[in-house]
């Protein structure tokens, strides 16, 4: 499976390209006049590469989200450029992006905050068909229902409503109305962070078989670092706003270039030791 | 939740809605009607037992005959017994566009049944206070429309697009708010013209206080879309590419329904009652229309408030009204904290 | 400290909005206050002209504006046509009647309504707090007009009381004590009919609040200390169920200048309300202003003191 893609990489370009890309956020004291400046993204450059699964690492507030939310589409960037399959995203009227928002998705962290609880699940999943105008009526929740299948949830459960739904449940319906328009480029969000293991693996055992058959490239955001070792094909680290290591998964996690990374990775192999003498000692 | 008291207050409402509607229909007199022989007649009393102390099936009346040498004492006559029948045909009427002879109970002229007694013109109270329902209550569900709307509208608007509306959309909103209601819709109200047609009034009054009232409903409305806007999910959506229209209706409205609902089960009865006091002082509906104030107007007497007790009656309408919809306004707050939390 | 500033300020403005609302809104009237004497045949339309340029009603919108803003400066507040006389006079004379009957009725009900709500909601479920809630729920429906009708009736009915107005003939001749008594008498129907009709809401409020608290673990802990039933009911629950207490409290305060409109009427109360009610009819111009703004005034300083009220008590408001 790696051999193939890496061939791929070879010939393919990248599918986004994103050069000094920055972002900042003012935010204004309740009741006092001083404003706070924080640099969300500051002057990232970065390149996905097609049909491989890009992993972001970094801390809470390392501005990974945001970055996210620019590539998505959900936000524009104050400065710099994202280039996906060649065209320019980043500035540009609604219009224009029109065309190109249904091959960028998202699959957010909050299944249930972003799941409308009043909405049934084929009407949640179905939604995006319904904006973007693919299809109407009856088929709209056939549609649905054949999507349900896909990830792995039974039609019969169509009515429900999202909070009926376990939380890997959920996370597969998120991940259903994600593909739905059909996508080239899938961001998950720390869309694994809440889940238990075994949910985890499931999900991962899904992604998977969908980058197969849907020709997906994932950019998977989280900070957990054993699932990094197990699913990245390639790994960016950032801190503070800013990328301070990117490569493939043997670059940075074998022989990381950057002080942070090294930090990142020294931190959890002690807790790996720790554990490991723990599990031995609870073994013998 | 669905308990005894929501049900009686449902049904009470539903019936006095549908006899106001078909006022025509209830009433056995027309409003209008007049009889200078009888002022202020107490109500007829119904019997089933003669005076002679046989039982008859179909209850009947006796005629009301003033005492001679007095003013406005009457007393029974014993001398026929009038039966009430159902469904008399009498003067024609119109109800809500159907057109009938017909009229739900009625007794053998010259007799007339007073069931709330009457005024001093001779008016059968009971026709009137149906009739004025058609006016206060009818006044009180529209002008409840008007403000509702009206909240909607600014408060959606505000709060969906945020600083450059919202800031002078709840500036106002404030400055009505701050004003003391009452005061605002007498002055409101006096400062139109006053010598206007009946029909005219009525639109006036409904327009006077549906629009003063836009406030509390446009803020609460305001709150909502606040915090609907920010949820997750209405990102999701514009990452697939959802308009403003798309996100207000399908995910933003329905978090108001419950909203709108209450504050229409509170409104209406404050709205009933802002017409009947507008009335009462003669700023609203005047003679000969009937409006449940300007028919408590005639309590300002004292003469007629201590001697002519069934003048009251229009209180009762008011009093029904007022609970029915409180009772409702409850259950459907009760509702909506079970269905959130 | 910078919070309430900035709410005075707040306060300052919507004054001025208001009266700029209120002129605006009276010059887009149809009608003043000489076309109903046009109608009079014997009063030329020379002398309506002439009185209306003596008024100044003939100038334009700002110019008049400015004028009354100068002189309510001055402490003159116009000139009322009906009465002849300055509308400063009126206002003084009748806003005190107004305020002796609201204060005294919203004292009395928040006197009743504090205990009675903190009681009921300590008995929450029981057959006192049931009766209450049973009782408050009629109230609230019952309309005003209703209530001051009923207590007329009954007081006629019985001649225990006076029917209405505020002084019996021959007030001045009274005594001290006899004059007090004689108010007092007055007052009475009117005072009740207000305290019935906020009583119920009041109750209703203080008891929400109440249960509220009632219910938060650092009550329980108080009573585990042993503490005495009323204590912790009044000492502990009652202070921390305050907030929107003081609010609602806020709220009365600010009514007190323009709540007892009807009831003035009904009952013959020489207050602010009949004047207004006068006023409006008659298009009394500088009458219905000046009552209006005042109280506009009371509504927003009430809406102060609870702020300034909430600072005080809440220390968590003084943190920001």
């Amino acid at each position: 499976m790696r051999i193939e893609q890496a061939v791929k990489r070879a010939i393919k370009p990248a599918l986004v390209r994103v050069s000094g890309l920055s972002k900042q956020y003012v935010q204004r004291g309740a009741f006092s006049r001083r404003k706070f400046v924080i640099h969300a993204v500051r002057d990232v450059d970065l390149e996905i590469q097609p049909q491989c699964l890009t992993a972001l690492m970094g801390e809470s507030g390392s501005g990974k989200s945001t970055l996210a939310r620019c590539l998505a589409m959900l936000e524009r960037p104050d400065k710099g450029e994202i280039w996906f399959e060649g065209a320019e995203i980043s500035r540009g009227r609604g219009k224009e992006l029109a065309s190109l928002r249904p091959k960028i998705q998202m699959v957010f962290q909050d299944s249930a905050g972003t799941l409308n609880p009043r909405f049934s699940a084929a009407e949640i999943i179905s939604e995006p068909l319904e904006i973007q105008r693919r299809c109407g009526g009856d088929k709209l929740r056939k549609r649905a229902c054949e999507l349900m299948e896909e990830v792995g949830l039974s039609p019969d459960w169509a009515d429900r409503r999202p909070l009926e739904f376990s939380g890997g449940q959920r996370q597969r319906l998120a991940i259903a109305r994600a593909i739905a328009l059909q996508p080239a480029f899938l961001i998950l969000d720390e869309s694994l962070s809440k889940l238990d293991l075994i949910t985890q693996a499931q999900i991962l055992q899904l992604l998977s078989d969908l980058q197969t058959s849907h020709d997906l490239t994932y950019l998977l955001i989280c900070h957990d670092l054993t699932l990094v070792k197990r699913v990245a094909d390639f790994v960016m680290v950032m801190q503070n706003g800013e990328i301070v290591e990117q490569g493939t998964r043997q670059e940075v996690l074998n022989s990381p270039q950057h002080v942070h990374t090294r930090h990142l990775l020294s931190s959890v192999r002690d807790l790996e030791s720790t554990f490991g003498d723990f599990q031995q000692g609870a073994g013998s | 939740m669905l308990n005894n008291k929501l049900i009686l207050a449902v049904v009470s409402l539903l019936l006095l809605q549908s006899a106001i509607v078909f006022a025509g229909f209830v009433a056995p007199y027309d409003p209008a009607l007049q009889n200078r022989d009888l002022p202020f007649v107490p109500p007829t009393r119904i019997h089933f037992v003669d005076a002679r102390g046989h039982w008859h099936l179909r209850p009947f009346i006796y005629q009301w005959v003033p005492l001679p040498q007095s003013v406005y004492e009457y007393q029974e006559s014993g001398q026929r017994e009038y039966p009430i029948y159902f469904l008399v045909r009498s003067n024609e009427s119109t109800n809500a566009g159907v057109r009938t002879q017909f009229h739900l109970f009625g007794v053998e002229a010259p007799a007339q049944i007073f069931l709330a007694g009457s005024d001093n013109y001779g008016r059968d109270q009971f026709s009137r206070i149906l009739f004025g329902g058609r006016i206060s209550l009818g006044a009180g569900l529209l002008a409840t429309g008007i403000s509702l709307l009206l909240g909607l509208l600014l408060g959606a608007v505000s709060g969906f697009h945020g600083k450059w509306v919202d800031e002078p959309v709840m500036r106002l909103a404030e400055l009505f708010l701050v004003l003391p209601w009452l005061y605002l819709l007498l002055a409101v109200r006096a400062f139109l013209p006053l010598h206007i047609g009946p029909a005219q009034t009525f639109f006036l009054l409904v327009a006077v206080i549906g629009t003063i009232g836009w406030a509390r409903p446009a803020r609460l409305i305001r709150g909502i879309v606040l915090s609907a806007k920010s949820r997750n999910y209405v990102l999701a959506s514009r990452g697939f590419g959802a308009s403003n229209g798309y996100i207000l209706r399908r995910h933003i409205l329905p978090h108001t329904y419950g909203v709108l609902l209450t504050q229409a089960a509170l409104l209406i009865p404050q709205y009933v009652i802002a017409e009947v006091t507008l009335s009462f002082f003669g700023l609203g509906l005047s003679e000969p229309m009937p409006s449940w104030g300007n028919l408590l107007a005639n309590l300002q007497q004292y003469s007629v408030l201590v001697s002519y007790w069934w003048m009251f009656a229009p209180a009762l309408a008011l009093i029904l009204v007022s609970l029915g919809y409180f009772t409702v306004a409850n259950a459907i707050q009760e509702r909506l904290q079970s269905a959130s939390a | 400290m910078k919070y309430l500033e900035r709410r005075m300020v707040h306060g300052a403005l919507l004054l001025v909005s208001v009266s700029v609302l209120c002129f605006l809104f009276t010059d887009l009237a149809p009608g003043n206050f000489f076309d109903e004497m046009k109608l009079n045949p014997q009063i030329s339309s020379d002398t309506v002209a002439s009185l209306r340029s003596q008024y100044g009603l003939d100038r334009p919108l700002p110019v008049r504006y400015g004028r009354w803003v100068h002189s309510v400066m001055k402490g003159e507040w116009g000139y009322s046509f009906a009465y002849n006389s300055p509308v400063r006079g009126l206002i003084l004379l009748r806003a005190p009647n107004t305020l002796l009957l609201t204060g005294c009725a919203t004292l009395i009900a928040w006197l009743i309504a504090v205990p009675l709500g903190v009681w009921t909601a300590s008995r929450a479920g029981g057959w006192p707090d049931r009766v209450c809630m049973s009782g408050t729920s009629f109230f609230i429906a019952v309309p005003e007009m209703v209530i001051v009708f009923g207590l007329l009736y009954f007081s006629i009915r019985t001649h225990a009381l006076p029917a209405g107005g505020m002084f019996s003939r021959g007030f001045e001749q009274f005594g001290f004590a006899e004059k007090m008594i004689d108010l007092a008498k007055h007052l009475i129907i009117p005072v009740l009919t207000l305290v019935l009709a906020s009583l119920p809401i009041l109750v209703r409020h203080v008891r929400a609040s109440m249960i509220e608290v009632l219910n938060a673990p650092f009550m329980a802990a108080a009573r585990g200390h042993g503490i005495s039933r009323s204590r912790v009911l009044f000492g502990y629950a009652l202070p921390a169920g305050a907030n929107p207490l003081i609010s609602l409290f806020g709220l009365s305060l600010a009514g007190l200048l323009s709540g007892s409109l009807l009831v003035e009427v009904i009952t013959g109360w020489p207050g602010l309300g009949p004047l207004l009610l006068e006023a409006s009819v008659s298009r009394d111009l500088y009458v219905v202003i000046g009552v209006v703004m005042s109280s506009t005034v009371f509504m927003i300083m009430g809406n102060l003191l609870a702020d300034a009220l909430l600072v005080a008590v809440d220390p968590r408001m003084r943190t920001e």
